[in-house]
């Protein structure tokens, strides 16, 4: 699902007389192209005038005196439940913030104190959900953690202080528990306060690095991760139903670092100019050019029935038609994000 | 030009030169542009010092500057003219600002006075473009505007100013060929010019990037051969310029090496394998230049990913070999087809005989020493597909090597699905190499082997997690099964006695064979245990084979109880029937399986009728 919030002109942007060229109506956001718009000729060419985009859900978020603004609650109504509902059945869920530095994403998963994000109510909702289910005591277990991803490293941002440089982490894979984080600290919550405590700590934490290295906070990726477990009955058997919620605050879109420019290579037909892209270049290269195989089946006929009781010739290799596998190998670029929430 | 010290000028524009270089995240996080827009304005006074530009277009026609003007604008330039005299190098030292300035504006994002000024840099320049003074700024401006017209997504604009400086560069080789001036040498005093060695470094790595733009345009132009090609030649004049990392290079390699794979070019993927080899084996010895990427305390970990990621490629290499000698020889039923084989024999000699201008014409790493050692590996390889058992087991024992060491660095816990892609690699080579092998019972302990392999996989995976390996690994073992089942009834055919002991095995494998395929489709069932109705896409060619298969399996268990017996085919034929009747409601699946749907329509007519007479027989007895 995809959803579209428009914010309110910022103070810079009123002193500065821009004007709003967003328009939403219904699950459409149109943007009106100013410079089509001035042109004398009224006719032929409204096409490009306004642009308009579809989207699940669109926000108004503008003026709250607006009858069609969408607060913070409402936003929380439409995607917050859906995250809970999915969570109580025991789908784990990934909710990304996208856009440049100071569109608004913080606001809308954080929010301030006087008016909260996403993440906060969502924390809220899981442990209403627990008082109101909750005939056994422990029977919903809550646990965050907190990491940052930053040039492809990966950082504990709710890590006690006891080192003075952050140290990375590393991401592994594990036959029971799929990809985690090696050595990111899992903390249990009990109530609100001490989520939105540990929320603050993070924050913290992320900008105090940044100013260390020079760097915006705007230029990493953090992920704030609730792990919630529901103790079920299956088969009248009782038993732990396990879930996750990602909630994922990306880099502002601007800012990605210049050393990694693998978004610009496989948008448009942008040039790398840094002989450091080679290896991703012969990667896409390789990439493109593969073949999916079927399973060591190389051709499609097979042994035929036979009949039971006469002993048939052997059938060789018959079709295989298992789920596909690669012909080549190319060797591991994904990002750490992606890897990360490969699962949800 | 105004009275202003030669010093002065150069200052400047050193300084301009320095403010450039700053890195943007060093700037003010709201103005990152702030060093640059500096520099520009050093670059404007040095250019107002400068005077104006010299007028030459007097004896030129109007031609226009950019490419769309035909052969002119980038066309080869008939001879040689220096910059000589004092009107001549003021035009040459504005083309050198002229170029900065045109960067300048690219880098902040402002293509079109970006554009403007790199083109002026050009029409300046052009009469003296294959001059010694000149070549080395003229190509990187052309250079410069090939990137920017990608930007634009305006990649043929960007092919022709790229394929210019290619030419370029080529042309001044052969006919003039000294190292050229470094454009940065203008504005320095005379004591700190440049020695020839450096200036030869710097041009020649201008054109090494020359090449590497246009591998990448041929890639957006779907010219994958070619832009392989490019690749190639890159990764070559890293070597030969000393410009290279060795962990990195021999990745790349490696990589580029599944791109011949995958165009069955072997000659050429064993090429960059063993280069990749030998490279690699350098590290620690050669250290890290400007363009490498920087991987502090990450470097032994690295080193051995990147080991374990050589050898996964060799794998491939050793695996697609034998599996496209496979192909070619292969009978409709999947056995070796003799015939097939012979004429592959006689086609070796001609294969040979060619390999010597094949290898002519490829692009080949390195010189002397390096060429040596490459030679050396590759000899320890055929890339010529395997045509008997012999040279099948050498691929396999090498690609089983490259599996150990796979392994090393992959293991289960960390690495879960590269780990199993490399058992799954290790499984396929086995029943690859089964196929050459002439021998039942030998045959049978092949897949017997797989099967040791992929079962542990599957105790330990959480499902959840690892749904698509799981059901690739279920498959897999099934067929595996289904296969040996297969050949022991062809050993037991052979003798003219199967014993009970032999019966007893091929009921086993069987069984067997229908657990993990019942497995398989387990899988697809809903949270509720409820087969779906409609199969996905992904799955749906697996899930009706297998459903084909178990019925075939239940055909064939062997057993002498009358009722048993009717049991076993009154399932088989549910599970034929089940085939049917899907592909009557789903149509896009009838085409998945042409041909085991039509032996499907048959077992579901002779069947009912076999099993009237089975019970006829009953009844009598």
């Amino acid at each position: 699902r995809v959803a579209v919030r428009v914010r309110p002109l910022s103070k810079r942007e009123t002193k500065e007389g821009g004007r709003i060229i967003v328009e939403v109506d219904g699950k459409v956001a149109k943007i009106r192209n100013l410079k089509v718009d001035s042109r004398p000729d009224g006719f032929g060419d409204s096409r490009e005038k306004v642009m308009a985009f579809g989207f699940d859900y669109c926000y108004w978020s503008v003026n709250p005196e607006d009858p069609q603004y969408a607060s913070q609650d409402v936003v929380f109504q439409d995607l917050g439940m859906e995250v809970l509902s999915g969570v109580a059945k025991g789908y784990n869920i990934c909710l990304f913030a996208y856009g440049q530095t100071g569109s608004g994403k913080t606001y809308t998963m954080l929010g301030p104190p006087a008016s909260v994000g996403l993440t906060p109510r969502i924390c809220e909702g899981l442990f209403i959900r627990e008082k109101d289910c909750a005939s056994l005591p422990s029977s919903c277990r809550i646990k965050v953690s907190f990491l940052e991803i930053y040039n492809e490293r990966v950082r504990d941002l709710l890590k006690q202080s006891g080192q003075k440089k952050p140290y990375t982490l590393r991401v592994r894979e594990h036959p029971e528990m799929g990809p985690y984080v090696q050595g990111l600290s899992q903390h249990v919550v009990t109530n609100y306060k001490q989520v939105i405590q540990l929320l603050e700590e993070g924050i913290a934490n992320r900008i105090t690095a940044a100013t260390h290295v020079h760097e915006a906070s705007s230029r990493s990726h953090a992920i704030f991760t609730i792990h919630y477990t529901q103790a079920i009955l299956e088969n009248n058997l009782p038993s732990e139903m396990a879930s996750k919620i990602n909630l994922v605050d990306l880099a502002g879109s601007e800012r990605a670092d210049p050393s990694y420019c693998k978004d610009r290579i496989t948008e448009g037909a942008n040039i790398n100019k840094s002989l450091v892209t080679l290896g991703i270049v012969i990667s896409t290269l390789a990439q493109n050019s593969q073949v999916f195989s079927s399973c060591q089946s190389l051709n499609s006929s097979v042994s035929n029935g036979g009949d039971s009781g006469i002993l048939s010739s052997p059938s060789g290799t018959s079709s295989g038609g298992a789920p596909s596998r690669r012909q080549s190998y190319i060797p591991y670029r994904d990002s750490v994000l992606t890897w990360l929430l490969k699962d949800s | 030009m105004a009275n202003v010290p030669w010093a002065e000028v150069c200052e400047k524009f050193q300084a301009a030169l320095t403010l450039s270089r700053v890195e943007l995240q060093k700037n003010p996080e709201k103005e990152p542009y702030k060093s640059k827009y500096s520099a520009r304005a050093l670059l404007e006074e040095v250019k107002a010092l400068l005077g104006p530009a010299p007028e030459d277009e007097d004896e030129r026609p109007e031609a226009e500057d950019g490419p769309g003007a035909g052969d002119h604008a980038l066309g080869l330039p008939a001879e040689v003219v220096e910059p000589e005299g004092p009107v001549a190098q003021r035009a040459v030292r504005l083309a050198v600002i002229e170029f900065h300035l045109g960067v300048n504006h690219i880098d902040t994002e402002e293509l079109s006075a970006g554009e403007e000024h790199l083109v002026k840099c050009l029409r300046l320049l052009r009469r003296y473009r294959l001059s010694h003074d000149c070549i080395s700024l003229y190509i990187q401006a052309q250079n410069n505007l090939g990137i920017l017209w990608s930007e634009r997504e305006e990649i043929e604009t960007a092919q022709a100013y790229l394929e210019s400086s290619e030419a370029l560069y080529t042309q001044y080789m052969k006919e003039v060929g000294c190292p050229p001036l470094d454009p940065t040498e203008r504005f320095l005093p005379e004591e700190e010019k440049l020695t020839e060695q450096e200036r030869s470094k710097r041009f020649e790595k201008v054109y090494t990037h020359n090449l590497y733009y246009l591998a990448q345009v041929y890639q957006h132009l779907e010219m994958f051969e070619k832009a392989a090609h490019y690749c190639h030649s890159t990764l070559k004049r890293q070597l030969e310029h000393n410009a290279y990392h060795p962990i990195e290079w021999a990745i790349n390699a490696a990589t580029l090496s599944q791109f011949y794979i995958n165009k069955l070019c072997f000659m050429e993927a064993r090429h960059c394998l063993s280069a990749a080899n030998v490279i690699f084996g350098q590290t620690g010895k050669i250290s890290a230049t400007e363009d490498t990427p920087e991987a502090e305390g990450e470097v032994p970990e690295l080193y051995h990913q990147r080991k374990g990621e050589i050898a996964r490629c060799w794998i491939k290499y050793c695996l697609t070999l034998m599996q496209n000698a496979q192909l070619s020889m292969q009978d409709n039923i999947g056995e070796l087809d003799l015939d097939k084989q012979s004429e592959l024999r006689a086609l070796r000699k001609k294969e040979l005989d060619e390999e010597e201008s094949i290898r002519k014409k490829a692009v080949q790493f390195g010189t002397g020493e390096l060429c040596d050692a490459i030679s050396a590996v590759e000899e320890k390889v055929s890339y010529l597909r395997p045509l008997d058992f012999e040279e099948a087991r050498e691929l396999f024992l090498l690609g089983q090597h490259y599996v150990f060491e796979a392994k090393e660095f992959f293991q289960i816990d960390g690495y879960v699905t590269d780990h199993i892609e490399v058992v799954q690699d290790h499984s396929a080579l086995f029943k690859v190499l089964a196929f050459f092998e002439t021998d039942m019972e030998r045959r049978c302990k092949m897949h017997k082997r797989r099967i040791a392999m992929l079962e542990p996989l599957t105790v330990d995976l959480n499902p959840q997690y690892y749904l698509l390996v799981n059901r690739q690994i279920q498959f897999e073992i099934a067929h595996a099964y289904y296969d040996m089942m297969d050949l022991k009834v062809a050993i037991a055919d052979r003798l003219r006695d199967p014993d009970s002991h032999i019966v007893k095995k091929i009921n086993n494998l069987n069984k067997s064979a229908l657990k993990y395929y019942q497995l398989f489709l387990d899988s697809l069932r809903d949270p509720n245990k409820v087969f779906p109705e409609h199969i996905g896409e992904d799955v749906l060619r697996p899930a009706m084979l297998a459903k084909f298969r178990v019925a075939r399996l239940y055909g064939k268990i062997i057993t002498a109880d009358p009722k048993k017996e009717l049991e076993n085919l009154a399932t088989s034929l549910e599970h034929y029937k089940f085939i049917v009747d899907y592909c009557e409601k789903h149509p896009e699946a009838a085409q998945e399986i042409e041909v085991e749907l039509e032996l499907s329509k048959e077992m579901v007519s002779l069947l009912p009728t076999k099993m009237e007479r089975f019970r006829t027989k009953m009844a009598l007895t």
